[in-house]
């Protein structure tokens, strides 16, 4: 479903992106991980046609991202860890317009927003009387996923998806990206939180400065590397070891 | 049976619909009930047009000049408006770096949202052309040589005039992407709108000047060299051609004006159309800075260190808290896309109109004598009043800010109150505003030298004031800056309070140059010290005493 060559995109002389190669077939769910500044989100944003790509190749859903750009544009969805909207308008008239933009008629646009709303526990009446700059910062986001899964895509990338959602929230959204993968869907997700990753996914990616370190199943991953957790792996293979006794002296520093 | 289902709207309706809504509503929407919006933009839309509406109005003092002089000047006035209103929204339309997060990975082509921005902006700007120019396109029947062929005439070189200045703010960006790229770009808008609003408002301001200076008793014409750098004068020559005294120079002017709206036209929508698709991909690219522009960041830093570190500003920032909202406002002056919309552009008005004081006494001042209340007195007094205005102006505007709600932070610091931050906003303001204008009025009021050298001394009650009005922000508790939101930046108080101030300046430059003239002015001057000087005081006293502001 997602096949990616070489993928490179170079800023200046500084390399976001770094010759990045990976298949993810349908139906999987792949936790896609690094630091700060590692190129998870260059990488989305070119998956997802935002950026161009300096070098390699890719094909999302059976387009090529270089030919085909709007064909993969409507064959994805795409939740970006902004969680940006057009904050003059309700969440209803975003809903809409986003509609329109897949070219949903408007009925079946409303019934399926109707029903995204039962899902996320939101009044309708919220949606339509107040506007997206009003709304919590966990309502904002249940709006944005639900514009990322309206037209129903193939391939979904969610960048930080969880950020803002209640506990129940990001339950029940868990359990329904795993659904989706079940259904045949591919879903590619990337965050900070690794137990959550551990959990939900089928396999992890992880990239550091532009470049694949890891890629495989989380507990087979973990059991190589004798890590004990995928956040105990990821903190060994990222340089981030020494994290914890580093913690441990500063806190001593703050000993009156 | 079933309706008809409603029909899909296009991507191309969608997103005209989609930016339309976006711009009436402004950001002053966020945050209300949607009840409350429908009524709040068709109210503020209705105001505008009918204030455009009114303010052409002054049509009606040009039905004794000739069709050339009305048009010039309802072409000229439609400039600056239109020029304002496109200067201030083009950027945030067309380069919203949010909306690429929103936009770009769904199935829409760059192009057609270039050309649903700019359907928004030609519209609107169409409205407001319209409004001001409902009463020109009747009273241009009645100027001396006009014929029934003035309205639909000026309707079209109206129309003609609104794509000329949405196509050449459009060019302006497309031009700015093109050469400079994105590192650069967010700066350079940034830079461009402040030039554009100042070059409008100045406009605004000298246009007036102009048609009086140059055009007495209804013989104005466009035959002068110069006019065919004045884009007004094109479409005045327009409306001349065809329904005034049709001469060969108004043919030429026109044909200037059609020559090189269509051929900015054609640049800036066809030419260049796909820098523009590029443009809105790098604006999506989070690269770094280039090592370079890190550099001369650091160096800049660098340097504003030294100088707050150095005497006499450290002398003048010992207070820490002073210092590091000094430090603040400098930032927010000097890099903040939207302060830096917001003030420059604002101040523009103030630095203008002292100069056309000025430059009027200079020009009629040979008429009266020397030891005469002069009219070069009052103006050089009134400049003086005018700079004092400049503080008050721009310490209001650096209350306000898109990140309002980090100002908590000062609330959640172990301080009694917000004096100590006005403090060191106020200084940052006299330091990097007040400070250099009144250096470049100075070296003015010397340059034109001889009589008006040595009226210079008139700037003197002006600047006198300047410390005094720097406290009248602070009153009513909103002393702390970048603490409130930019929604809530327009008032009918401070309008008010503006108003009051310059009445007051005016008043102050009265008796000034009434003063000078009798010969009282060393003891009108001591006066105004000592009463500024307590009011000063007083005023001082009560922000160091004042307590935060009730949040609720």
């Amino acid at each position: 479903m997602i096949s990616v060559q070489s993928l490179t995109k170079q800023f200046g002389t500084q390399t976001a992106v770094d010759a990045l190669s990976f298949e993810i077939p349908a139906g999987q769910i792949v936790g896609f991980l690094g630091p700060n500044g590692a190129g998870k989100s260059t990488t989305l944003k070119m998956l997802t046609g935002m950026i161009e790509p300096t070098s390699g190749t890719a094909t999302v859903a059976g387009c090529d991202l270089r030919t085909q750009l709007l064909e993969v544009k409507r064959r994805v969805g795409f939740v970006p860890d902004s969680g940006a909207v057009f904050e003059s308008l309700t969440g209803l008239e975003y809903l809409e317009m986003v509609a329109a933009l897949y070219a949903i008629p408007q009925d079946a646009a409303l019934a399926r927003i109707r029903q995204f709303i039962a899902f996320f526990d939101l009044s309708f009446a919220t949606l339509t009387d107040k506007l997206l700059g009003a709304y919590s910062k966990g309502m904002r986001r249940k709006v944005v996923i639900t514009a990322a899964l309206l037209h129903n895509p193939p391939v979904v990338f969610f960048d930080e998806p969880l950020d803002g959602l209640d506990a129940n929230a990001a339950v029940g959204f868990k359990t329904l990206i795993q659904t989706l993968a079940k259904e045949g869907k591919t879903i590619v997700y990337s965050s900070h939180i690794l137990d959550v990753v551990e959990r939900v996914c089928d396999r992890v990616i992880i990239i550091d400065k532009g470049k694949l370190l890891l890629d495989g199943r989380p507990d087979v991953l973990v059991a190589e590397h004798q890590a004990g957790t995928l956040e105990h792996l990821f903190t060994t293979i990222t340089g981030g070891a020494e994290l914890e006794q580093r913690a441990a002296d500063f806190a001593k520093t703050f000993r009156p | 049976m079933n309706p008809a289902p409603k029909p899909v709207r296009t991507p191309a309706q969608t997103l005209r619909h989609l930016f339309l809504t976006l711009f009436l509503r402004g950001r002053s929407a966020r945050g209300l009930q949607k009840s409350g919006v429908p009524q709040s933009v068709v109210k503020k839309l209705a105001f505008t047009l009918l204030f455009y509406g009114l303010f052409g109005l002054f049509a009606l003092f040009f039905v004794r000049q000739s069709v050339f002089a009305m048009s010039l000047y309802l072409h000229g006035m439609t400039l600056v408006f239109l020029g304002m209103f496109i200067a201030s929204s083009a950027g945030e339309v067309l380069f919203n770096q949010q909306e690429a997060d929103i936009l770009l990975h769904r199935p829409v082509e760059p192009k057609a949202l270039l050309w649903a921005k700019i359907a928004v902006l030609v519209q609107v700007s169409l409205w407001l052309a319209g409004a001001f120019n409902l009463v020109g396109f009747i009273a241009g029947r009645y100027a001396l040589g006009g014929s029934w062929v003035y309205p639909p005439a000026h309707v079209l070189s109206t129309g003609m005039e609104a794509l000329f200045c949405t196509g050449s703010v459009v060019l302006g960006y497309q031009l700015c992407l093109r050469w400079f790229g994105r590192e650069k770009l967010d700066g350079l808008m940034t830079t461009f709108q402040v030039i554009m609003a100042i070059m409008v408002v100045a406009g605004g301001q000298i246009i007036p000047q102009i048609l009086r200076r140059f055009g007495p008793e209804g013989h104005f014409t466009g035959d002068a060299w110069w006019m065919v750098l004045v884009p007004p004068a094109w479409f005045a020559g327009f409306d001349d051609a065809l329904a005034g005294d049709r001469s060969l120079r108004s043919w030429e002017l026109a044909a200037l004006g059609v020559t090189v709206t269509a051929t900015i036209l054609w640049v800036a929508f066809g030419k260049l159309a796909n820098s523009y698709v590029s443009g809105l991909q790098t604006l999506g690219e989070a690269g770094p800075a280039r090592p370079a522009a890190r550099a001369a960041e650091r160096v800049r830093q660098r340097w504003l260190g030294r100088v707050i570190d150095a005497p006499p500003l450290s002398w003048w920032l010992r207070d820490s808290v002073a210092r590091a909202s000094f430090k603040l406002t400098l930032a927010y002056l000097l890099r903040d896309r939207d302060m830096k919309l917001r003030v420059y552009p604002g101040l523009a008005p103030m630095l203008v109109m002292p100069f056309i004081m000025i430059m009027q006494g200079y020009g009629h001042h040979s008429q009266h004598g020397q030891n005469g209340p002069d009219i070069s007195g009052f103006g050089i007094a009134f400049a003086g009043a005018y700079l004092g205005l400049i503080p008050m102006l721009a310490l209001g505007m650096t209350q306000f800010s898109q990140h309002w709600q980090a100002a908590d932070l000062f609330r959640a610091a172990p301080l009694a109150g917000p004096a100590s931050l006005y403090h060191g906003a106020r200084r940052a303001v006299l330091l990097l505003l007040v400070l250099p204008l009144v250096a470049v009025f100075a070296l003015c009021v010397w340059l034109l030298g001889g009589d008006m050298a040595s009226h210079s001394l008139l700037l003197l009650p002006g600047l006198i004031v300047v410390p005094l009005y720097a406290l009248i922000p602070s009153l009513g508790g909103r002393a702390i800056p970048l603490s409130q939101p930019t929604e809530s930046a327009k008032s009918a108080g401070r309008g008010l309070r503006m108003f009051g101030v310059m009445f007051a300046s005016m008043a102050l430059a009265g008796m000034a140059s009434f003063t000078w003239a009798k010969g009282w002015f060393w003891p009108f001057l001591g006066v105004e010290t000592v009463v500024t000087g307590a009011l000063y005081v007083l005023l001082r006293m009560s922000l160091n005493s004042a307590r935060w502001p009730s949040m609720e």
